[in-house]
């Protein structure tokens, strides 16, 4: 019964996704406030979707959703949606939607397209995984990936906005005229970097913590270990070019995108290529 | 010569104090540490390791991470922060702690400032009630003509970046401390066994300690639904033969004595038999997988044993006997618990029971607590340089006619221009309100 329930959850999280990516593109075109506000509710139920599978499946296995890469991926885009939504909110941002519900809505996709049944079953966690700094851990990696997939959103936003501009191109009439200015953008951006570096790094530390009361060793050089330090310190030059070349707008926006391809091949990338430690996030 | 020493010193703190090293230095460690992950590392696959062509292995990219030039580095990215740091410490110093209002309109903030029209006295009650309201730490000028002010909030934010900075410091010094002092090794053993700690299979450092290991009992528990639940390992320390410490260890759960701390790694199921040559009788255990094997005495006949499909419940053994180095076994079956069969007519061999072997990882690492002293400083720097952002407003109040004057304002665009400028806009607007 529960774990029907969590199925329908999932595929309510999938609809309300989609819907919401669809009515943030339109919004963007069409200028219409209904579609605007359709796209919020739909991004919030969304997220109150995806909280509920993800309490069902904690109901339903007797643990931290933390045993396998489907539930990985769901905590990954509710930390997305939960950002996205701050953002919005709080910065009246509903145009950044557009560029950003793309990313959740893929990794959904991914699961359908490449997750069968029996990868997304509950399965049993090995005594490693049986401890309190995980769930730390993984909290902490929701939170700093989504906010760095919010930061991709404003990177993207910006360098639209700045070649429309380049072409000489009237700002007044066009989706860009949506956008925030060229400062706010590159402000907001940094905002948000600067609010998941620190979430980043937490994340690092109580990884290390954990991994030196299960293996007894802090720090392995372990692939997911190495690109999470590799994405750290693409993060960490951003915001010291930032500072130091005064590296704002066109190259800080470039290094926001960079930084998330890095954030997704670390998920990503290094779980189906280079497996260690963490090969259990397959 | 001592003008040229001074002068290799001085182009020496030079390089070292450029931030530009320093992200070179961060950009080359992250791009080599990629490399690591796709080159086979020794530590994590010997075997792919091995194969791996001569000249990536002549130049450590198969043991990168603890080559000398990966440490090297390290090491030149720690002078250039420990350098960078000493010199920004008297500034940030100045900035936190001895902050002076401006004496003269051009030591106000230039790029963000504005000017608010009024009577003098108004003027200068309104900022003040403003900055104490807003709960700023002001200090004003001696002289009142010109009158100034400077104000400050959350000024600690100031050494975020400088923790931050020397965090990395302190991480490779912890990091140093456990690789020299250290030492890291593991052992397998089943229940009721006794070994000296100084017998353990050593991976890094030597154990200068004397004590010894009992393991009490070693078992790979269940939960009722069938889920593992855990593997635990009931440990004394022996010192001279007496218990002096004892604990139950489980994944997780590690047990520290004397600085030396045992943590459960993994386990492995093992049978004990009986061998029986000519009505002497020897206890065999051996470990599942064929991770170990049972030369009879005399002969060379091989016994190593499977347990794939055996259970608490019903134990039973597939057994394997191999001759000389031959690949193929010559005999195979399986026993059930009490069984007892003939072994190519040299022993006659009975299962007993089930053996649980419990793998212990040992690790003495003094660095431990320097790095976690290092993650706190990381992780408060951070804290305090992104969400303890310090505000500086300053301004200078000119008189003009009579009881009039204008206050010049400007606050220090930091790194978020948008923000402070709005700060402004707000300080702005409160006094002008107040003087109305």
């Amino acid at each position: 019964m529960l774990a029907s329930l969590e199925v329908a959850m999932f595929y309510s999280l999938v609809v309300a996704t989609t819907l919401c990516m669809l009515l943030y593109m339109i919004w963007l075109g069409s200028k219409n406030e209904f579609i605007g506000r359709l796209a919020t509710f739909f991004t919030i139920i969304a997220l109150i979707a995806d909280t509920f599978a993800i309490i069902l499946r904690m109901i339903t296995s007797g643990h931290p959703p933390l045993s396998n890469g489907y539930e990985f991926l769901l905590t990954f885009v509710g930390g997305i949606l939960a950002v996205y939504l701050f953002a919005e909110f709080r910065y009246k941002l509903r145009s950044l939607g557009a560029f950003v519900m793309p990313i959740p809505c893929l990794l959904l996709m991914f699961i359908i397209m490449s997750m069968g049944p029996e990868e997304r079953i509950a399965q049993a966690v090995p005594p490693a995984l049986k401890s309190q700094w995980l769930t730390f851990h993984v909290i902490t990696a929701m939170f700093a990936y989504g906010a760095f997939a919010v930061s991709f959103g404003l990177g993207i936003m910006y360098l639209l906005k700045l070649s429309k501009e380049g072409n000489g191109e009237k700002l007044s009439q066009g989706i860009v005229s949506r956008f925030p200015s060229l400062e706010v953008l590159d402000e907001l951006a940094y905002k948000v970097v600067g609010f998941a570096f620190p979430l980043l790094t937490l994340c690092i530390i109580t990884g290390a913590i954990w991994a030196n009361y299960a293996w007894g060793t802090y720090w392995s050089w372990d692939p997911k270990e190495t690109w999470s330090l590799i994405t750290w310190i693409i993060y960490a030059g951003y915001l010291h070019a930032r500072l130091m070349y005064g590296w704002k707008g066109k190259r800080a926006a470039w290094m926001a995108v960079f930084g998330f391809a890095a954030v997704l091949f670390t998920f990503f990338g290094v779980n189906y290529f280079l497996p260690g430690l963490h090969s259990y996030a397959q | 010569m001592n003008e040229n020493s001074k002068g290799i010193i001085d182009r020496l703190w030079g390089a070292f104090s450029s931030m530009k090293l320093g992200l070179t230095l961060l950009g080359i460690i992250a791009f080599v540490a990629g490399i690591g992950t796709v080159i086979p590392q020794e530590a994590m696959d010997q075997g792919k390791a091995q194969a791996v062509g001569g000249l990536w292995k002549t130049l450590g990219f198969t043991h990168l991470y603890s080559s000398l030039w990966f440490r090297l580095l390290l090491g030149l990215l720690c002078i250039n922060l420990i350098v960078c740091s000493t010199k920004r410490l008297r500034s940030i110093y100045l900035r936190t702690f001895k902050l002076t209002p401006p004496s003269k309109l051009a030591q106000v903030p230039q790029k963000n400032k504005q000017v608010v029209k009024g009577e003098l006295a108004s003027l200068r009650e309104s900022v003040q009630e403003f900055l104490r309201q807003k709960g700023f730490r002001v200090t004003l000028s001696d002289q009142s003509n010109p009158w100034s002010f400077i104000a400050t909030k959350r000024r600690l934010g100031n050494w975020g970046s400088l923790i931050t900075h020397l965090s990395f410091v302190v991480l490779v010094v912890g990091a140093l401390l456990g690789s020299l002092l250290g030492f890291k090794g593991s052992f397998t053993e089943e229940a009721g066994k006794t070994l000296p700690i100084q017998a353990i299979q050593l991976s890094k450092g030597t154990v200068s300690e004397t004590f010894s290991v009992s393991i009490n009992s070693a078992e790979d528990r269940f939960l009722p639904n069938g889920e593992r639940d855990n593997w635990y390992t009931d440990m004394s320390i022996l010192e001279n033969g007496q218990e002096v410490a004892r604990d139950t260890l489980s994944v997780n759960h590690p047990f520290e004595y004397k600085g030396i701390t045992f943590y459960q790694a993994n386990f492995s199921n093992g049978a004990r038999f009986t061998a029986d040559m000519g009505g002497q009788k020897n206890p065999v255990v051996l470990q599942d997988q064929g991770q170990s094997y049972y030369k009879a005495p005399g002969t060379d006949l091989y016994l190593v044993a499977n347990l794939s499909g055996s259970s608490s419940l019903k134990p039973s053994v597939l057994y394997q006997v191999y001759k000389g180095t031959g690949a193929d076994p010559i005999q195979t079956g399986q026993l059930t618990s009490g069984q007892t069969i003939d072994v190519q007519g040299k022993y006659k061999l009975t299962f007993d029971s089930l053996a649980g072997f419990t793998g212990i990882q040992v690790k003495k690492d003094p660095g431990v607590a320097v790095i976690w002293l290092g993650c706190g400083l990381l992780l408060g720097g951070l804290l305090l340089a992104f969400y303890w952002q310090p505000l500086v407003i300053s301004g200078i109040l000119q008189s003009e006619k009579g009881k009039r004057g204008s206050l010049t304002v400007g606050v220090l665009s930091g790194k978020m221009p948008d923000s402070t400028r709005k700060a402004l806009e707000q300080f702005v607007s409160s006094v002008t309100k107040m003087i109305s």
